[in-house]
């Protein structure tokens, strides 16, 4: 267990059960890896027009970008939440399914859902971008209703208690940026 | 032969409270319900949208054998698991929200039976004959004088007694109960909200039976700094009419500047169109600390709780006027008037005074002594800098921001001149002050954000009360027929993600001719911003109940006037009686009035029970993305769930298919989001196909401007036959129907729920 006090107050966890710390790109690529059906849940908050904290970009790439690679690189279905389609249909990529946050959650929880892929329901869910006292609420949702069949997991610059396995705060832009580089660089060695 | 059903001693007394007798209408089968009397409605909606759960707190603390741990399916020590603590402390909430606005119709009308006695009798104007559509509704009295409004609000707390007790240990261990009984609470809060409004109107003489009602300054470049400033804020209007009243009788209006904020504000201004409204909660703490209020006078809900502190800090005076909120200060109400001032003129003291008249008095005479020592005011562009420079960039204001707020950069920005991106997150500041609190450097973050904040004013159109019957009439048949696509009420607090949104949908949806509706702190801040030749919504739009219209109904208690709204179609336009029938009536909205509320920035407990309220009685509810903190909305999975509805004309049960409405409280994360989903949560299975073609065009032109193109996925859904296909779309659409294999289905004649889970009500109920 972690005693990691995420960034926003707001999402400080109440309870014993917190989120596993990672901070090495190989764990989660071999998380990633392990499961059989990820999903990968984009929001709105990696699109650059509505982004809302200092984190526009990476070194003046979308952070979008980082996203699509990494399920292009581990062939990860997207489910784009809001209004995330519409950059991600302008980047050329297509989202497996379109829902919101508290949408594709809904169905997630539910172990005998079909999945965005009809192949049943996912074993791993991948959160990025979504805003984030919404995204810890959405993550809570899970871990109390889906334990059973679902892990959930955190792309974003900041720790999520509510997952089972989250990012460290990141102080710096650039050591988040060195994660998804590394993170996608090792996906795409085992995709080879 | 039939066997006659032996009236009981409660029943009696119920048919006694509600004058049976008198045969307005046929007593309808729940006259003042009881806990479970609409159940089975509950379930009926409950098991279409079922609650989704996303618990704030992974424990349960409420008893002494906690802290209990419920995670990973645990009950705690009493037995009760996860999903009933959600939902128990759900009801907490609704129960809140409930009896804040009972207890100020409790207070309001004791006010006004002492002034004006109880036999006044209820005239709502020349236009309302339907005076109380959610009383009459929910208990079966039709209300004629402010005496009756007493025996309804006497139901409302006994309901809430029986409530609030579910909720001890040991009591309740199904969500599903513990849903239907926040249901109950929130169906009750319309009740008390309506009592508290047509106690207002009739006792203090607030506008009715009016659209055109004048039009009132907004924000604080409004007050007259020059003056003395008495500020009022909170909810209930006796001390703020009263204070008017004390200004006029002794001809010191021109010379004292009232202002007022959150919903004292907007009822102030239904009484005076001279008073001012600074602006909504939001903008609470940030105004007191510029020191322009010589005294703030405060009733009750949704203000600060350190007011005295607050206060003290820029050498303002507070007067307590109301018990709910009494912060410790020594209670004046028996003292002397002079020795009062005295004391809060020399000795900055505040105090409690819970007489109106005094309070009064004692405010204007306070004002006009200490307001030529005022010495606050907005910061200078040089302190704003000098204070910013001190930040080190540690970042902890923007970790304890509520709205995620990046106000370290904002420091650093103002520190170095530059205003543009500081102004812009003024604009999203909740005003909680949380952010000064945690600074190392003491910076007051809040206060020198002033140099950055707007100094803009604008106009508002005053609170008009309920919607006419005339208008009724009117729209009635263009919004079922779904020609007038939708209503759309735009209610509650200011915990937006930013303060602009409101004004921004609004604007967008009076343009496409919907009905827009608003109340409280969301009816200020969509006034809150300009378009076209500088003009606010209240000024481009005409202030009535039709299509294109943008009428600003009143306070948080006038949010009854919209659910009340919804019910006068039914009744008025639709004939179907109301009394005692509120299962009748829901089912009629839920499937044939396209009305969807829109809670951007829902916050309070109130706005929770405002918003469940609204649930049962069908009119489904956006909220801001804050709002999952509520921990429980109530959402469906379209593809999966079961979409079978009575057709009471053909008297059969039918497949449709079709999600309308999809979910009755739902999370939107962006503003963008929530404009794609207000049209279409206005889609009911009763569009005729005209209306449908018109809601789905709304529905496709906002998804295409938002999405950035193509349809949306769920289109085919909404599609019954090629009728419903939008003239300007039909060849995109028809191409992507035929791609899927979509196939045409028979629209249904007469939708309701009635005949599809156990109800007492019989399907020709229905039928009108």
């Amino acid at each position: 267990m972690s005693a990691m006090i995420p960034f926003h107050r707001v999402n400080v966890l109440t309870g014993i059960k917190s989120a596993r710390l990672v901070e090495n790109a190989s764990e989660y690529a071999n998380l990633i890896n392990k499961a059989k059906r990820p999903l990968l849940v984009l929001g709105p908050m990696i699109l650059e027009e509505t982004f809302w904290s200092r984190e526009r970009s990476l070194d003046g790439k979308p952070v979008i970008e980082y996203a699509l690679e990494l399920a292009k690189a581990a062939n990860i279905p997207i489910c784009a939440t809001d209004i995330v389609k519409g950059t991600m249909l302008k980047l050329g990529t297509k989202p497996d399914n379109v829902y919101d946050a508290v949408e594709i959650v809904n169905h997630l929880k539910d172990p005998d859902w079909n999945g965005v892929r009809k192949e049943g329901n996912h074993d791993l869910v991948i959160f990025f971008g979504i805003r984030s006292d919404l995204e810890e609420q959405c993550l809570s949702v899970l871990k109390h209703f889906a334990y059973t069949h679902l892990k959930t997991m955190t792309l974003d610059k900041y720790y999520f208690p509510h997952a089972n396995y989250s990012l460290t705060n990141f102080r710096k832009d650039e050591q988040w940026k060195a994660f998804l580089e590394s993170l996608i660089d090792i996906l795409l060695k085992g995709q080879k | 032969m039939a066997e006659v059903k032996k009236i009981t001693r409660k029943e009696e007394e119920v048919r006694e409270l509600i004058k049976a007798e008198i045969p307005w209408e046929p007593v309808g089968p729940t006259p003042m319900p009881e806990i479970p009397d609409l159940r089975s409605w509950d379930m009926r909606l409950l098991k279409t949208y079922k609650p989704w759960y996303a618990p704030f707190c992974d424990l349960c603390c409420l008893c002494t054998y906690g802290k209990c741990d419920l995670t990973q399916g645990r009950r705690g020590a009493c037995g009760l698991n996860i999903e009933a603590q959600q939902a128990r402390i759900i009801l907490l909430a609704c129960l809140m929200g409930c009896s804040a606005h009972a207890a100020h119709a409790g207070h309001i009308l004791e006010f006004l039976i002492e002034k004006h006695g109880p036999d006044k009798k209820i005239d709502m104007g020349t236009f309302i004959e339907l005076e109380a559509p959610n009383i009459r509704t929910v208990t079966g009295l039709k209300p004629e004088t402010l005496g009756d409004l007493k025996t309804v609000i006497e139901y409302v707390y006994k309901e809430i007694t029986h409530l609030l007790d579910s909720t001890h240990f040991g009591q309740e261990g199904s969500y599903l109960d513990y849903e239907s009984k926040a249901l109950h609470a929130s169906m009750l809060d319309h009740v008390g909200m309506e009592v508290a409004d047509i106690a207002q109107i009739v006792g203090f003489d607030f506008p009715t039976s009016v659209a055109d009602t004048p039009m009132i300054d907004m924000g604080w470049d409004s007050i007259d700094k020059s003056k003395p400033v008495i500020l009022l804020v909170g909810h209930n209007p006796a001390t703020s009419c009263t204070v008017i009243d004390y200004l006029r009788e002794n001809d010191l209006y021109d010379k004292v500047e009232v202002g007022g904020i959150c919903c004292t504000a907007i009822e102030t201004t239904r009484y005076s169109d001279r008073a001012k409204i600074v602006g909504p909660l939001s903008r609470q703490l940030f105004f007191i600390r510029t020191g322009i209020a010589d005294v703030i006078m405060t009733d009750e809900q949704c203000i600060r709780t350190d007011m005295p502190i607050e206060a003290d800090k820029v050498n303002s005076r507070v007067i307590a006027c109301l018990d709910k909120a009494m912060y410790g200060l020594e209670d004046a109400t028996e003292w002397d008037t002079e020795e009062i001032v005295k004391q809060m003129v020399e000795d900055k003291k505040h105090f409690a005074i819970l007489d109106p008249q005094k309070a009064a008095e004692v405010a204007a005479k306070v004002a006009m002594k200490i307001a030529p020592q005022r010495k606050k005011e907005w910061i200078s562009e040089e302190e704003a800098k000098e204070l910013a420079a001190k930040c080190t960039r540690c970042d902890m204001c923007e970790r304890v921001c509520p709205n995620l707020l990046g106000l370290g950069k904002a420091m650093k920005d103002i520190s170095e001149g530059n205003y543009e991106e500081p102004q812009k997150l003024f604009n999203k500041c909740i005003g909680c002050g949380k952010c000064d609190q945690e600074c190392p450097k003491n910076i007051p973050i809040l206060r020198v954000l002033q140099v950055v904040a707007s100094k803009e004013t604008w106009k508002i159109r005053a609170g008009r009360g309920a919607i006419m019957d005339t208008e009724i009439r009117n729209v009635g048949a263009p919004i079922t027929l779904g020609t007038i696509p939708g209503v759309l009420a735009f209610v509650g607090c200011s915990n937006y993600p930013d303060i602009d949104d409101v004004a921004d949908m609004v604007y967008e949806f009076a343009k496409r001719k919907y009905i827009v509706v608003l109340t409280g702190c969301a009816a200020m801040v969509a006034g809150m911003k300009t378009f076209e030749d500088g003009k606010t919504v209240y000024e481009l739009f005409p202030p009535d109940f039709d299509a294109g219209g943008v009428v600003n109904v009143g306070s948080c208690v006038s949010n009854a006037h919209i659910t009340g709204a919804a019910i006068k179609i039914a009744n008025i336009f639709a004939a179907l009686p109301l009394r005692a029938n509120y299962e009748v009536m829901a089912d009629y909205v839920i499937n044939r009035v396209g009305a969807c509320g829109i809670a951007w920035g829902a916050m309070s407990q109130k706005a929770a029970s405002i918003g469940t309220g609204c649930n049962r009685l069908g009119v489904p509810v956006i909220l801001g993305p804050h709002s999952a903190k509520y921990r429980r909305l109530y959402l469906s999975r379209k593809e999966e769930d079961d979409w079978r509805i009575m057709d009471a004309r053909k008297r059969e049960i039918v497949d449709t298919g079709e999600p309308s409405p999809e979910h009755i409280a739902y999370v939107a994360e962006t503003k963008e989001k929530a404009m794609i989903m207000i049209p279409k949560l206005c889609i009911r299975k009763n569009d005729t196909p005209q209306g449908r073609g018109i809601k789905l065009n709304h529905y496709i032109s906002l998804y295409k401007r938002y999405m950035g193109g193509g349809l949306p996925e769920d289109l085919h859904l909404f599609v019954r036959r090629d009728a419903d296909i939008p003239l300007v779309y039909k060849k995109e659409v028809r191409v992507y129907l035929k791609e899927i294999g979509w196939q045409p289905k028979e629209p249904v004649g007469l939708p309701t729920y009635i005949g599809t889970y156990p109800s007492k009500i019989p399907l020709d109920a229905v039928i009108h």
